[in-house]
């Protein structure tokens, strides 16, 4: 099972790239083709999204649990994931920004909370490199990544209604909720699960690098 | 469980009080902060030049000038409430000597009275130099006290982590801007409503908010960050 695994996974993204292309319509109101990003940029943010939840709760386990290594390495390795799903949720949103609203970046609400997003978990890496000593450097990390947990409302609830957005959910969800065909919504939650599952495969096997590097005599110490 | 509470109390008082003269025996927060203030602010005023900013445009800018005064202000000042302890190694006399939140509750108090005292003397400076008139005194104040808390109780907590870290200023700023981002737009969005005179109470809302939230995430982290 587990040498099949990735290759299913690798077939599942397959189809939902061939299934974004060709099974799903466009969306009406956009220009040209530029709806079909959603599929995955909007995955890539759900990724994000889920990854750094993800660490705030494993450097909770790390304080309040004990203490293990192990947390703070699933703690540091979906930061690291996250921050590389969040670049790119950013640069497909400024592509489609450009075809959609004529500027690849105009501060929407939107853009300012996941850039706000970037900063403050590049920050937490730069903690990470910051401090030598690896107990202090685990625990001092771990708290910021908790501090992470309380400033993440205010970016992603409370600034986006402090200005008018343009951004699509909000546009779309003046009655309340998505409206899709079900066609779209089809594509969209399968490529969110091909997304998650693969995030969760390549933190799987950043723990494990993580783990073997602090065993490893000779290697260096990854913070 | 009275008793409890009250040496908890003293030792916070005791906390405050030694900040608070430390701080008169050198002076180097109230000197070097305030002054600094000053400077950003003569900075900004001077480069604005002497027709300052177009009326119209008057209560959307000076607001967030005033903020960011503020906040590099914090940024200059803050970081020493642990910095020091770590430079002058009294940190471990201090880890014996109280308990971990009586330590932050009394190291809070001394941010939030040292910020108060920036914002007393920068903000009244601010308003006159730029001729800025508020037509809301009260909503205007409550902002800045608001605001105050907030910068006061994120800017604290941070220091205490990058005191750890054996105090880099430049990881002071990385670690904290974030953190401070969205308190600082929530407090120029009310602070331009207490300048226009209307609307404003859902920012001032959102900042209670943002200020209980880092307040208790502040005593729940501080143990885990301070203890070994």
């Amino acid at each position: 099972m587990r040498k099949i695994a990735p290759w299913l996974l690798w077939i599942w993204i397959m189809v939902v790239i061939w299934a974004a292309f060709f099974y799903a319509p466009l969306a009406e109101g956009f220009v040209g083709q530029s709806s079909r990003i959603l599929f995955f940029h909007v995955p890539m943010a759900w990724v994000s999204f889920v990854a750094f939840l993800a660490a705030g709760a494993w450097s909770i386990r790390f304080l309040a649990g004990g203490r293990r290594v192990a947390h703070d390495h699933a703690a540091s390795a979906a930061v690291e994931l996250g921050l590389l799903f969040c670049v790119l949720a950013t640069v497909t949103g400024a592509l489609w920004a450009r075809v959609m609203w004529g500027a690849f970046w105009n501060w929407d609400p939107r853009q300012t909370s996941i850039v706000l997003a970037m900063i403050f978990y590049a920050a937490y890496l730069a903690l990470r490199s910051a401090v030598e000593e690896p107990e202090t450097r685990r625990r001092l990390a771990a708290a910021y990544a908790v501090l992470g947990l309380v400033v993440a409302p205010f970016l992603f609830f409370v600034l986006p209604r402090l200005t008018f957005s343009l951004h699509p959910d909000t546009v779309v969800n003046l009655r309340g909720r998505i409206e899709m065909e079900s066609r779209m919504r089809q594509v969209l939650a399968a490529s969110s699960l091909a997304f998650t599952v693969l995030f969760f495969w390549i933190h799987r096997i950043q723990v494990r690098l993580k783990a073997r590097a602090e065993r490893a005599p000779l290697g260096r110490t990854r913070p | 469980m009275s008793r409890t509470a009250s040496s908890w109390l003293s030792e916070a008082a005791a906390v405050f009080a030694k900040e608070w003269r430390c701080e008169l025996r050198t002076r180097y927060a109230l000197n070097t902060v305030l002054l600094f203030a000053f400077t950003t602010l003569v900075m900004v005023s001077v480069a604005l030049g002497p027709m300052g900013v177009d009326s119209a445009a008057r209560a959307t800018v000076l607001p967030m000038l005033l903020w960011l005064i503020l906040l590099f202000a914090a940024a200059a000042g803050l970081p020493r409430v642990f910095g020091h302890e770590e430079e002058k190694h009294t940190a471990t006399a201090l880890r014996l000597a109280a308990t971990p939140s009586a330590l932050f509750c009394g190291k809070l108090a001394f941010s939030l009275t040292l910020f108060a005292a920036i914002e007393a003397l920068t903000a009244p400076l601010f308003l006159a130099m730029m001729q800025l008139p508020v037509a809301a005194p009260g909503r205007f104040l409550a902002t800045l006290v608001l605001g105050g808390w907030g910068l006061a109780a994120a800017s604290t907590l941070v220091a205490a982590i990058v005191g750890q870290a054996r105090g880099q200023s430049t990881l002071f700023a990385v670690l904290s801007f974030p953190v401070l981002l969205p308190l600082l737009l929530l407090a120029i969005e009310a602070t331009r409503a207490a300048v226009g005179g209307g609307g404003g109470a859902d920012s001032l809302s959102r900042l209670v908010l943002y200020d209980a939230a880092m307040t208790v995430v502040s005593l729940m982290l501080f143990p885990a960050i301070w203890n070994p």
